[in-house]
């Protein structure tokens, strides 16, 4: 067992525990985008930063869902190089995107936790593309801001990879089989994917009609 | 210039655990990249690769060829062909490629490249309708010392005159540049002759007792980060027991750099006993060198010396009658420079997407097919065979007047009058590297600035030549020795322009994985592109999230060039008032 204090709480942790886990286990909000407990930690949206090393102003800024805890750690996770690293990252990915992410999303509600409430920045945008050939899962390009979730989660949690990360860069994206779509994929239609999705990217074909029915809603409500 | 500091990245926080937190790329395939396949099998990235130069372009039909051939996923297959850029372009029978590194940027300002597309009627990326030729953009040719750089198939034509010929039809090979070194008794600029690995096995030298020279030694990683080889070489050695890898990063991509294409192509055999005393050091038997797409040249010559070495039974079983059994196959790159990144690299070598992966688990516990892996640039190796042949205090008295040990390979751009790879020891000034040893300017213009060691590292005007080339002096300016090397930037280059062409190299680079590079570097990108006045708040503040949030060295350094424009020519950058 070690010793950790995080944000003036000592607690006792295993070895090997992040400091995610420890800083929610101390009761600490710390907002994260690409993590789901389901799934290996991907250290990818770089949300999750909090200040961790011996306790001093200088601290190094880590991404707390990769970085294991060790014995005496010191960790905060309202640093002010943190918060506001975090801060600027969500205002970089609502840049990305051509329509804000709906109110329901993980997106936005990590958007809300860090009083992101617009983007500066003007710019490319990801260009619309909808993949509706399956019978009940919707791809919406997009909205993809490649955390890796489905791709993880057909891979960890189905075992089937029937997604992929494509592109590189701005361009980045996700896709199924050879860009086939769904159906002609090896998917298996289980649904982890738009489950763990965190924009709507990958959602339920009825939620995306009920949701055009009700864009109106949608695009007001951030 | 890649990798961060071990004892930096993860925050320095902690480089253990008892169970795998972060998860590398996906155990799953790498579980799958290692079963279906034999070793020395091409890589799932050389097979595309194969398909793209046979037939011009990728079908789907070659994606379901390799995932049956390479036992990987469709899904899988298709990802790796869409991150490639050799994977990407079309190409036609005749496939032209053109420089856009930094050297030849600073050679025309992208005057080449324009002249190219045009003479050949073709955007870049693109092919004739009758598929007679192609053209591409690739970054970067490692004719730096020669620029402009243009690829016409095989043959690299560059400097004066070679865009006409390029045109004409008549492209003709370059010469190699020309190296030498500053020391009495060279290090890094010979061939390599094998005594240091004869010298340890021939001496019955315990690879524990090699492994504590190099350590004493002080030998620094040369691929930028600088970490001591001798504590990775531990933490090698520590790994459990079971299969073990020395992986050599041969993706040199960093645009100025052409010192790695050096040694693979000009020194072949001490970058191989470099590896093989390596591998005896910390117990590994395999070897593997991931070699650019972007040097046609650097692959055959090592595999023609290994077929030498093989034959001389320097590598291979019971090398030299010792019971060491090392051996070393080279794999081809596509295209990337973040797969100059540790992680990367590894991914790319098991021919998946070459992207950047959380740490830990680092490389030397569950590296290459999830073993311990020891993975040096090519220079760090290099400089093995010296230190076991005379020794760790002869190493570090290479340079007397520095506080780094050992010699290093610098190498000039065109704008110098003596452009080369030259051997100096730590502790020269900039300016006697730039004036004395490179000759200077040619004549008639005048060097503002010059770039040390890669994309990521600073710019230092001329205004502060009189530093020490040595990791702790450039430090205090925002720069680094990196890859070592020194570009030159004289007055004909536009300071925004400048900005604007290392932010389009960075974006264009980026891996997408970690969110602040993604979609950081292309706003940056975009910012000077743009024609706009630059918002200067909004992008110091883009710089410290790719500075503090960025997942590797990519995002996380490409602000130091930006940083060092801003603080030496902001009058020159467009600023908003």
């Amino acid at each position: 067992v070690i010793r950790v204090t995080v944000d003036g709480r000592e607690l006792d942790v295993e070895p090997g525990t992040t400091v995610l886990e420890a800083a929610r286990r101390a009761g600490a909000a710390v907002p994260t985008l690409c993590f789901d407990d389901r799934l290996r930690p991907f250290g990818a949206c770089r949300v999750c930063l909090v200040a961790a090393g011996d306790g001093a102003a200088d601290d190094p800024v880590v991404a707390s869902c990769t970085t294991p805890c060790r014995d005496g750690l010191v960790v905060r996770t309202g640093d002010e190089r943190a918060v506001r690293t975090a801060a600027a990252v969500v205002e970089l990915v609502l840049s990305e995107l051509p329509r804000r992410p709906a109110p329901h999303t993980e997106l936005a509600a990590v958007a809300r936790a860090l009083g992101v409430r617009a983007t500066r920045w003007p710019g490319a945008t990801h260009a619309e593309r909808r993949d509706t050939r399956h019978p009940y899962l919707a791809l919406q390009h997009e909205l993809c801001i490649s955390c890796g979730r489905c791709v993880r989660a057909c891979d960890e949690v189905q075992g089937t990879f029937a997604l992929t990360a494509t592109g590189r860069g701005f361009s980045a994206n996700v896709t199924a089989g050879i860009d086939q779509g769904f159906r002609e994929s090896a998917c298996v239609s289980c649904g982890a994917c738009a489950d763990t999705c965190p924009t709507d990217a990958i959602t339920e074909l009825s939620l995306l009609e009920i949701a055009a029915a009700g864009e109106h809603d949608v695009r007001t409500d951030a | 210039v890649w990798g961060i500091d071990h004892s930096t990245a993860g925050g320095g926080v902690s480089r253990g655990g008892n169970r795998q937190t972060a998860a590398r790329v996906s155990q799953n395939l790498v579980h799958l990249a290692r079963t279906a396949r034999a070793p020395g099998d091409p890589t799932a990235v050389e097979l595309l690769a194969a398909a793209v130069r046979e037939r011009g372009e990728l079908t789907d039909d070659d994606i379901r060829a390799t995932a049956a051939a390479t036992g990987l996923p469709e899904a899988t297959v298709h990802g790796v062909a869409t991150f490639y850029d050799d994977l990407l372009v079309p190409r036609g029978r005749r496939h032209v490629r053109v420089c856009t590194g930094t050297a030849c940027f600073a050679q025309t300002a992208g005057a080449h490249e324009v002249a190219v597309a045009t003479g050949l009627g073709l955007d870049p990326g693109s092919r004739t309708s009758d598929g007679a030729v192609s053209l591409a953009e690739t970054v970067c040719l490692g004719f730096c010392h020669s620029a402009p750089a243009i690829r016409d198939g095989d043959l690299v034509d560059a400097g004066p005159g070679a865009v006409a010929r390029v045109l004409a039809g008549a492209a003709e090979q370059a010469p190699e540049p020309p190296a030498r070194s500053l020391l009495d008794e060279p290090a890094l600029t010979v061939a390599g002759d094998w005594s240091g690995l004869r010298a340890v096995l021939g001496a019955g030298l315990s690879p524990e007792d090699l492994l504590a020279e190099v350590d004493a030694a002080d030998l620094r990683g040369r691929g930028g980060a600088w970490f001591p080889a001798g504590r990775k070489w531990a933490f090698v050695r520590a790994a459990p027991p079971g299969p073990r890898h020395v992986v050599v990063n041969g993706d040199e991509g960093d645009p100025g750099s052409y010192i790695d294409k050096h040694l693979m192509e000009r020194s072949p055999a001490l970058l191989l006993e470099g590896m093989a005393l390596a591998g005896y050091a910390v117990g590994a038997s395999s070897g593997h060198i991931l070699v650019r797409s972007e040097y046609p040249r650097s692959r055959p010559a090592l595999e023609a010396a290994i077929d030498a070495a093989r034959a001389d039974g320097l590598l291979g079983e019971d090398i030299l009658g010792s019971g060491f059994a090392f051996d070393v196959r080279v794999v081809d790159g596509a295209g990337s420079y973040v797969v100059g990144e540790e992680t990367a690299l590894l991914a790319c070598l098991q021919g998946l997407r070459g992207t950047v992966s959380a740490r830990p688990p680092f490389p030397a516990t569950s590296g290459l097919f999830g073993e311990p892996t020891l993975v040096h640039n090519v220079e760090t190796l290099a400089n093995v065979p010296v230190i076991a042949g005379r020794g760790a205090a002869a190493y570090r008295a290479l340079s007397p007047d520095g506080t780094s040990a050992g010699s290093k390979l610098v190498c000039f751009n065109a704008c110098f009058e003596r452009p080369g790879v030259v051997e100096v020891p730590f502790g020269l000034t900039v300016r006697e590297l730039c004036e004395e040893v490179a000759g200077g300017v040619r004549s008639g213009r005048t060097l503002r600035a010059v770039q040390i060691g890669g994309p990521l590292g600073g710019i230092l005007p001329a205004s502060l030549f009189d530093t020490p080339f040595d990791a702790q002096p450039l430090a205090a300016h925002g720069c680094m020795v990196g890859h070592g090397s020194i570009l030159g930037i004289d007055e004909g280059t536009d300071m925004r322009e400048l900005a604007r062409h290392l932010l389009a190299f960075g974006a264009h680079e980026s891996c997408g994985t970690c969110f602040p590079c993604r979609i950081g570097l292309q706003r940056a990108h975009e910012e000077f592109a743009s024609g706009a006045p630059v918002d200067r708040v909004r992008l110091e503040a883009l710089l410290e999230a790719l500075e503090l949030g960025s997942l590797c060295a990519h995002g996380g350094g490409m602000p130091a060039p930006i940083r060092s424009l801003l603080a030496h020519f902001p009058d020159e950058l467009g600023l908003a008032p």
